[in-house]
């Protein structure tokens, strides 16, 4: 595994803000990486600093070994060996099909050879002559992806590629375009604030939140795993809940529940990452006095799971799967929380919650309100779908499980 | 108009929008306004077809074809110096860090609402044989400077006057394009300069295409500069004929080939324009990185400021100083204050009733988009886009034949005026009607009002603003016309423009200075206007 691609400590300012914060990354050879964040988080910045669009104000970024940009080093875009396909596609209006292909190879003599292999590549053999302005979005979009393979870069940048197509054509292309690069055996970071695209184009996937990147790793792993509890509630939906860890279990007003990675080795209070698909519900026919001290106050359905939203007396509110039990459970009814055997991670509380400043509307809604041993809520917006936090617009299936 | 009104429901239903079916009335008063507009296109051609000697033998004179000549080798001139110098300004004062960007931009763009006559005359007076700058060299023994008139004279005002068609479209297209495009063919290998060989410049040439040709219809069109300029392109040759000759045909044969010209320039243009549309490709956008000009700012300031110097200052220089020595020789001040006063009165009364007359076209298109709306509209549109001396002789000759009683009455004047400039004012009204939309009449509707009375209570009052813009539009632009104020007047009538012709034609410099710098002054409101009206459309 080698590093194509290397930032180290790589920061761009503009005025006060830092739209990108000390990034370290790296890009292996073959692999998609994905980049997952809120909108404004900076990773489109990330992605033109790797360009040389913009420059950097720290740190260095190294391509296949050559440092491109930092202390004694700025390689132009044009000598970088970058190739980017832009959310607007921005094909030049003038060129046709094949001419826009054929752009970046000027000196190559076989450019025609090569012109055709990528139309075909992209399934545009036929539509080599049109003109931009009449392709759809799609093939707009395989066009642009041609454009930049045809160099043979060794990087490619995806800049929220899906964005601009409507959501049936979206999830075609997702699928075509990882095959195309796959094909060509490109390494490339894609960056985009939705998490379906993310979670399953990544061979790797990084979250990161105003300007800073909080963890890289196999999706899985992300979502099994996250490094702390922003990435927990903004990748999936998560609860988190107050727990006692000794000895790799944490004992929760749910229960006692083992403990993965890191957190094996906690000692003392801690918020636990429970996942709906953790817990499920059961009937709890004489309410309190069967131990059902919740009360169902929510529900929706995500195309696979009916996820169902219950608070306790106190106030304490979970997300849980319905469960087989669960299917016929309404609103208002008392049930009780079942926890199902899984490990989860926990982290040490006594730290502050990173959360994202809301940059828009759809902003996280984090109130790290803690009583004495209550639930802290991180995520869910009461009247929303119950998706994970900043990202639900574009959520299809926020009921996921890997 | 029965066959019109059948033709009507076939037109509405084959159209996109299910448009409710226009009240016959209007049909016919839009119909009506828009024969009124091509009639004296449509008459020139009758009145060409029986020609005695024969239309062709005609054309074929040799003075015709050198005419014909001198005017396309004009148009071409202006085509070249107006692409020359617009595009690199639109170019400097969006995309580089240019000192004084906005203010350069601002600047270049007011020459466009000088009258074309009034920069010409400052031209004859500051550099004509008598002129201001001679004089002032005289004393050095300077007695002759290069000449100002014939062709190089008119190529240089109209290319002054005109350049700001190509500074405008150019500007727009660099402003709506996607800078990612530029950024992409840098990430495909290409240095700064190659993309703006590659990328750039082949995107902007269709708007480039579009200014430079609508600068050449304006070159064709001109009938102030070259008549000062006394160079023969066709406007001057068809006065000149109209007034030499007895057989007046020579003259419909002549402005005949002129709209056939104009025509074609405009039937270029509109294609290249849709072509430059679907150049603009859409997107998110960022503004484009700003090209650090170094030390080639100073020649770049220098362009800016000669371009400026020439079509701004050196008009509004020239006439102030004639006005001063005019008025220090005692001038008749009492004489510019009546053509003053005869100007704004039937360009007034003119704005009045294009606004009027607008109402019924705008309604037509924006509530009821048809056939016959469409018709209406384009119509109206030709009418506009005639060279004003066609219209002046087609209406002179018609009137002369058709209705004695209104040859040479402000009436026909006021009514020729009105229906020519009737788009100015129905473009903007259209787009607030299309914005209101017909939710408020509908309201008036529940609320007990017939349509009439609705339209009457609740739209036309939230017309107003468009109302009174149009109208000044159309104000503006009346006080400042020439050919037409010049044959259709009454006798002894005199405005502010034809005042300007008449003294600067005679060499009477401080006696042309007056109206002229009245005119500078509107041309600087409508400027401000033009800029308002761009801003609010934002």
């Amino acid at each position: 595994m080698t590093a194509v691609a290397l930032l180290s400590g790589v920061a761009r300012r503009y005025g006060p803000v830092a739209a990108v914060d000390g990034v370290d990354l790296e890009l292996r050879a073959g692999e998609m990486l994905t980049v997952l964040g809120p909108s404004g988080c900076g990773k489109t910045t990330l992605l033109r600093l790797i360009a040389g669009l913009e420059a950097p104000d720290a740190g260095t970024i190294e391509i296949r070994g050559r440092r491109v940009a930092g202390p004694g080093a700025s390689i132009p875009p044009e000598r970088r060996r970058v190739g980017m396909v832009f959310q607007d596609h921005a094909l030049f209006p003038h060129l046709t099909v094949a001419e826009n292909v054929a752009y970046g190879l000027r000196r190559d003599p076989d450019r025609a050879v090569r012109v055709a292999e990528l139309l075909d590549l992209v399934g545009l053999a036929a539509d080599a002559r049109q003109m931009p302005h009449r392709l759809s979005g799609g093939m707009a979009q395989r066009v642009a992806v041609a454009r930049a393979l045809a160099p043979k870069p060794d990087v490619i940048l995806l800049d929220e590629p899906f964005s601009s197509l409507d959501a049936a054509l979206r999830t075609q292309l997702r699928g075509d375009v990882r095959e195309i690069l796959r094909a060509a055996g490109a390494s490339a970071i894609l960056v985009t604030h939705d998490q379906d695209e993310a979670l399953t184009l990544g061979d790797r996937m990084a979250v990161m939140v105003r300007g800073r990147i909080l963890q890289v790793d196999a999706p899985e792993v992300v979502y099994g795993e996250p490094a702390d509890p922003f990435v927990a509630t903004f990748v999936g939906v998560a609860n988190l809940v107050h727990g006692e860890c000794r000895d790799g279990i944490a004992t929760t007003r749910l229960g006692p529940v083992r403990l993965i990675g890191q957190a094996r080795g906690h000692a003392g209070r801690a918020l636990v990452v429970v996942r709906p698909e953790h817990l499920e519900l059961a009937e709890a026919p004489d309410g309190p006095a069967d131990g059902g001290a919740w009360r169902i106050i929510g529900r929706r359905f995500t195309g696979t799971e009916i996820l169902l939203e219950v608070a306790a007396a106190d106030g304490e509110r979970l997300w849980s799967e319905a469960g087989p039990a669960g299917r016929h459970l309404r609103i208002g009814d008392a049930v009780r929380v079942v926890r199902r055997d899984v490990e989860t991670v926990a982290f040490a509380t006594g730290r502050p919650i990173p959360g994202p400043v809301p940059a828009d509307a759809e902003a996280t809604d984090t109130e790290a309100t803690d009583a004495d041993g209550g639930a802290v809520r991180v995520t869910g917006v009461p009247s929303g779908p119950p998706a994970g936090a900043g990202s639900s617009r574009d959520r299809t299936d926020p009921g996921r499980s890997t | 108009m029965t066959a019109a009104a059948g033709r009507l429901g076939a037109g509405a239903l084959r159209g996109r929008v299910v448009a409710p079916r226009p009240p016959l009335r209007l049909v016919v008063v839009g119909l009506a306004i828009g024969l009124l507009a091509i009639t004296p296109l449509a008459y020139l051609v009758v009145r060409a077809l029986d020609v005695e000697a024969g239309a062709l033998e005609l054309l074929a004179r040799p003075r015709t074809l050198s005419v014909v000549g001198g005017t396309v080798l004009l148009a071409g001139l202006v085509a070249f110096g107006t692409v020359a110098i617009g595009a690199p300004l639109a170019w400097l004062t969006t995309r580089t860090d240019l000192p004084g960007r906005r203010a350069w931009a601002t600047l270049a763009v007011v020459p466009l609402a000088i009258p074309s006559y009034v920069t010409a005359f400052a031209f004859v007076a500051a550099f004509g044989p008598r002129g201001a700058l001679q004089g002032m060299l005289e004393p050095f023994g300077v007695t002759r400077l290069p000449e100002v008139y014939g062709l190089a004279g008119a190529a240089l005002v109209l290319t002054l006057a005109a350049y700001p068609y190509v500074l405008l479209a150019t500007r727009a297209a660099l402003l709506r394009s996607d800078p990612s495009i530029e950024e992409a063919a840098r990430l495909l290998g290409d240095r700064r300069r190659d993309v703006l060989r590659r990328v750039t410049v082949p995107i902007l040439l269709p708007a480039i295409a579009a200014g430079g040709l609508l600068a050449v219809l304006y070159a064709l069109s001109d009938f102030g500069a070259v008549s000062l300029l006394q160079f023969d392109s066709l406007a001057r040759a068809i006065h000149v004929q109209y007034r030499a000759s007895f057989d007046r045909s020579l003259a419909a044969v002549l402005a005949l080939l002129l709209v056939g010209l104009a025509l074609a320039v405009a039937l270029v243009e509109g294609r290249i324009r849709r072509r430059a549309a679907a150049f603009a490709v859409g997107g998110l956008r960022r503004p484009a990185a700003t090209v650090a000009l170094g030390p080639w700012r100073w020649p770049a300031i220098a362009f800016c400021a000669s371009v400026v110097a020439l079509a701004l200052v050196v008009p509004v220089a020239t006439v102030t100083v004639w006005l001063v020595r005019g008025l220090a020789q005692g001038a008749q001040i009492d004489v510019v204050v009546e053509d003053a006063v005869a100007t704004f009165g039937v360009a007034a009364a003119a704005a009045l009733a294009a606004v009027v007359l607008a109402v019924p076209v705008a309604v037509l298109a924006a509530r009821h988009p048809s056939t016959v709306s469409r018709t209406v509209g384009r119509l109206v549109d030709i009418g506009y886009g005639l060279p004003g001396i066609v219209v002046a002789l087609a209406v002179v000759f018609l009137a002369t034949r058709v209705v004695p009683v209104l040859y040479q009455t402000l009436i026909l004047l006021v009514l020729v005026y009105a229906i020519r400039f009737l788009p100015l004012a129905s473009g903007t009204l259209r787009g607030t009607l299309v914005g209101l939309g017909t939710r408020f009449e509908e309201a008036g509707r529940t609320l007990g009002d017939s349509p009439a009375v609705a339209f009457r209570r609740v739209t036309v009052p939230l017309l107003r603003p468009a109302l009174v813009a149009g109208g000044a539009l159309v104000f503006l632009t009346v006080a400042k016309e020439l050919p037409m104020a010049l044959l259709l007047g009454p006798i002894g009538f005199t405005t502010l423009a034809t005042e300007i012709w008449d003294a600067a034609s005679a060499g009477f410099y401080a006696r042309a200075a007056g109206p002229a710098a009245i005119l500078l002054v509107l041309s600087a409101a409508t400027v401000a206007l033009l800029v308002r009206a761009e801003d609010r459309s934002r």
